[in-house]
């Protein structure tokens, strides 16, 4: 098992859900994935915070979110937790 | 031989179109007038066909395979593919000459782009396409950049291929008069805790890099610095692609609006194609 399985997961999920031009990704059965019981439940309990804190990609970690009925708001009050603070700062900051 | 008779850049926030009016009034009839003003500029130059650089989201590749630039080269493409985009499913008229054109030509210059004969399109470019041609029958040549998984693209590579892509459209001998776009950022975090805030100084430094002509510091700029201005501000890339096309015209900023019900750096420009 690896983190490449929960990543296909989520995927499939998403997938399932979209418009595309065949249906041929509709199917989706969680049951397919090898995943830790801890990616499951996360996976299961559209837990976002134990996605993120696993490491799922935050590109997927959106469509996941919006494709389970949560608002940007509501992520990100899920999320603040593991911090918005910044102390680097980039070229064009004066 | 074809000419560029029109290029700009803009910004892609799915919101544009699925909670448009959650957009403060003046901030919306700004970015909405910069692409209404573009859209009756294409009709002015009576454009054949548009070139439309976005950005994947995991809407056709997956980790097996992540094509760093893919060229749609199909006779159509498909779009929007979010159930929830209110933009009408259609398939898009492609453009397959000039797209395997432009294949062929970044091939001899260096690059290796992807192809593919069949893209799902999502609000990446369905959003900016649709501002511009409502009826979606104008032919789309899309080309997605991996602007999401590491490693990326640096964004020279991406301003140097777009110089290429330019050069190709200046040669392809079927079409006249052709408009080349760029889709995505500006600053934007997405599945992050930073999710809704914006980086406007960011923005506005990179608006005036533009203007200016003077890109160096942004092309030289690592990615890990780039992401200071959010995870999303990566899909830059599309525009210094279209800054690359048109070089060495600068760009005139139409709009800037830092739109936070829709958590982005909203822009548009609007490139000199001389």
């Amino acid at each position: 098992m690896s983190l490449y399985q929960l990543h296909r997961c989520v995927w499939d999920s998403v997938r399932a859900a979209s418009v595309s031009s065949s249906n041929a990704g509709s199917h989706f059965d969680v049951g397919r994935y090898d995943l830790t019981d801890e990616e499951r439940k996360a996976f299961e309990d559209k837990d976002v915070a134990a996605l993120y804190r696993i490491g799922l990609h935050p590109v997927l970690l959106n469509g996941f979110a919006r494709a389970s009925g949560f608002t940007r708001d509501d992520y990100r009050r899920v999320l603040e937790v593991f911090g918005t603070g910044e102390e680097r700062t980039g070229r064009w900051q004066k | 031989m074809a000419e560029i008779v029109l290029a700009y850049a803009a910004s892609h926030a799915p919101m544009m179109a699925a909670a448009r009016d959650s957009a403060p009034e003046e901030q919306r009839k700004n970015f909405f007038g910069a692409l209404e003003w573009l859209r009756d500029e294409a009709r002015e130059r009576d454009v054949q066909a548009v070139v439309i650089l976005s950005n994947e989201h995991f809407t056709n590749f997956f980790l097996e395979n992540f094509p760093q630039i893919c060229i749609g080269v199909g006779e159509r493409n498909w779009g929007p593919t979010e159930a929830w985009l209110p933009i009408a499913k259609a398939w898009i008229p492609g453009q397959p000459g000039l797209a395997n054109h432009i294949a062929r030509y970044t091939l001899d210059s260096g690059f290796d782009p992807a192809f593919s004969h069949l893209l799902e399109l999502d609000h990446g470019v369905m959003t900016v396409y649709h501002e511009l041609n409502p009826e979606m029958d104008l032919p789309l040549v899309p080309i997605v950049q991996n602007c999401a998984v590491y490693p990326l693209v640096p964004l020279r590579r991406s301003y140097e291929f777009g110089k290429a892509l330019g050069e190709a459209v200046r040669t392809f001998d079927g079409l006249d008069r052709i408009a080349v776009v760029g889709a995505g950022g500006l600053s934007h975090w997405i599945g992050h805790p930073r999710v809704g805030d914006i980086e406007e100084s960011f923005d506005r430094w990179f608006l005036e890099q533009l203007e200016e002509g003077s890109l160096d510091q942004v092309l030289d700029m690592p990615d890990a610095e780039l992401e200071l201005a959010g995870n999303g501000a990566h899909e830059i890339r599309s525009w210094l692609a279209i800054a690359g096309a048109v070089a060495p015209g600068t760009a005139r900023t139409l709009a800037y609006e830092p739109i936070y019900p829709w958590i982005t750096g909203m822009a548009v420009s609007h490139f000199e194609t001389s």
